[in-house]
């Protein structure tokens, strides 16, 4: 995987992306990029220097995503940008039949995961997006947690597999290190009393969350998962069997979701640990606010979470 | 373009998958009316000169696309492929049956000579646009022909594809609905407003060619090969009649999904052999 000689650390998760994007397009004609009338100042240059590869599908997302199957299957490479929530709801049958039946190479680019788009509400929010796509049969899952893995992230579509999913926040996420893509996930610390499963930005959270539990003795490790799905399995697993406790935090309704993810997994592999989920109560998950106070509200923010694992553990 | 095959040659072979599709449906049900109402217009595509397709090389880089967007018109397309060569015959034979089936209740992508799946309805264009668009941006000279129902066109999804292909000037486009004006319950008038149909897709930018004989050769041969402008999607609205050629399943929308039962069976295949003679 070429990560890239760009330094993503300092720019926005999608604009990493599409700046790394910018360049395989340049010299590979088969990249076609559509946006459902959705854009991004980095995507300005793509649009004016590569006019012919790129379509605004207007704000029609089954015709988009049939679209970019059909144009799968007459040899090009799309990549298909929207909003997570218009992209994963709006044209779900679309992504099954069109894109997992059929097989075809499409990638899809969802941005604004979980609360992101805060103040904009239920409508802008993508708070269901992991459980809806893993449950497609062939459907990769990537939900990076930092703006160069994102960028890496570009190179993904010279080789394409199957249909993809890439799932990204919005603002800068600098680098957490290391990450090898065909894992797709990395073990951050390593404390044995504890492991915190984390996705996309969360895994920023998670961190802060081991770090204060560490300090009131509590030996923690992350588990930065990149790669939902298919995750990891040897990996994964070794990562949750070396710890007696299991956390998740994730921002997404409870149903489904990463505490679900690793619960199935978990039961799969015969691997029996006590397991608490963070995740937004099924009860809370439609509002309007920010992104912090959204948050604190639901128990994912840092003292929230560090009490309500402080409470499971009887301290 | 006139008829390049004797016009009785294509009547035969319209008149050979009709009984084709009876037996196979005798046997499973299904949605025989559906495909009874396009066999004239798959007839006039495949044996009539107008798709440029090799059975013996279903993936030729060439050919022509044919999506059957109604894709539970399956029946009738199986036996059609099936008589060309694209799979062996015996495949109709065991459709439908052997616990985990290769010719279901709906088109499959990976049945030789089918290109998309297809069952949800207003699929079809859209998939049409995107290879359309992919094809002509490549030069290549292939046409895609997208088949509708009629009903199908109340879906969003069908006039999301129609703004996109008028703009994006896709002559290698075509679209044909097979306007046989009933839906899985009802006649589509009396709930929905198709009509004015026509003026609807002109409205959208697209060339449109009606068929008023839906079952007739040289008029839809007519419509689908007449010189039309290169930078427009053409639509060709078929005037059909669902469940042509036996009078019991003819403009009944009951027919829509429903067994030929055995007291029904002597009857049909007695009208399909007088229509031969």
């Amino acid at each position: 995987m070429n990560a890239a000689a760009t330094d993503f650390s300092t720019v926005d998760m999608r604009d990493a992306f599409f700046l790394r994007l910018y360049d395989i397009a340049r010299q590979d004609p088969a990249v076609v990029l559509l946006s459902n009338d959705f854009g991004a100042p980095s995507l300005d240059r793509f649009r004016a220097d590569l006019a012919g590869q790129f379509v605004n599908a207007a704000i029609s997302e089954q015709n988009m995503i049939s679209m970019a199957a059909g144009m799968a299957m007459a040899g090009r490479k799309p990549v298909v940008y929207s909003i997570a929530s218009f992209l994963t709801l709006r044209a779900l049958e679309q992504v099954k039949v069109d894109i997992c039946v059929m097989g075809a190479k499409v990638m899809l680019v969802g941005v604004g995961c979980g609360y992101a788009y805060s103040v904009d509400g239920p409508t802008h929010h993508a708070t269901e997006d992991i459980a809806i796509m893993r449950a497609l049969s062939g459907m990769a899952v990537w939900s990076p947690s930092e703006s160069p893995v994102a960028g890496a992230m570009a190179d993904l579509i010279h080789d394409l597999p199957g249909p993809a999913y890439l799932r990204f926040d919005r603002g800068r996420w600098p680098s957490l290190g290391e990450l090898d893509l065909e894992r797709g996930l990395r073990v951050l610390g390593s404390g044995d009393d504890v492991v915190i499963v984390a996705t996309g930005i969360m895994t920023h959270r998670a961190l802060a969350v081991a770090e204060a539990l560490r300090q009131s003795g509590t030996a923690c490790r992350v588990v930065d998962l990149v790669r939902l799905s298919p995750p990891a399995r040897s990996e994964l697993a070794a990562a949750l069997a070396a710890a007696g406790r299991v956390v998740t935090i994730e921002e997404q309704a409870a149903p489904g979701g990463l505490g679900g993810l690793v619960a199935e997994f978990m039961a799969d592999e015969g691997l029996l640990r006590p397991l608490l989920r963070l995740a937004i109560d099924p009860a809370k998950v439609f509002a309007y606010g920010e992104r912090d106070r959204l948050h604190r509200d639901r128990g994912l923010d840092l003292d929230g979470a560090v009490t309500r694992i402080g409470a499971w553990m009887g301290r | 373009m006139p008829l390049t095959v004797p016009v009785d040659d294509l009547k035969r072979k319209a008149n050979q998958l009709r009984r084709q599709v009876l037996e196979m449906s005798y046997a499973h049900g299904g949605h025989i009316s559906t495909c009874y109402s396009y066999v004239e217009i798959l007839v006039a595509l495949y044996y009539g000169g107008i798709l440029r397709h090799d059975p013996q090389r279903p993936e030729w880089a060439e050919r022509d696309r044919f999506l059957l967007s109604k894709g539970h018109g399956e029946t009738l397309l199986f036996a059609a492929l099936a008589d060309m060569g694209y799979f062996p015959a015996e495949w109709c034979d065991t459709a439908y049956r052997g616990g985990e089936c290769r010719l279901g209740g709906h088109v499959d992508h990976k049945i030789p000579g089918i290109e998309t799946t297809s069952g949800a309805l207003g699929h079809g264009l859209g998939l049409g646009c995107g290879m359309a668009w992919a094809a002509g941006r490549a030069g290549h000279g292939h046409h895609h022909y997208v088949l509708m129902g009629d009903a199908e066109c109340s879906e969003g999804s069908v006039w999301e594809a129609a703004l996109f292909a008028a703009r994006h000037n896709l002559g290698n486009l075509v679209a044909i609905v097979d306007r046989n004006r009933i839906g899985s319950l009802d006649f589509t008038e009396n709930y929905i407003a198709l009509e004015p149909f026509a003026d609807k897709w002109r409205a959208f930018g697209w060339e449109v060619r009606e068929v008023i004989d839906g079952h007739d050769f040289h008029q839809l041969t007519q419509a689908l090969t007449a010189k039309r402008p290169a930078d427009r999607p053409l639509m060709v609205i078929a005037h059909t009649v669902k469940g042509k050629g036996v009078a019991a399943f003819e403009n009944d929308p009951t027919w829509h999904v429903r067994a030929v039962t055995a007291d029904l069976i002597d009857q049909a295949r007695a009208e399909l052999r007088g229509e031969s003679r």
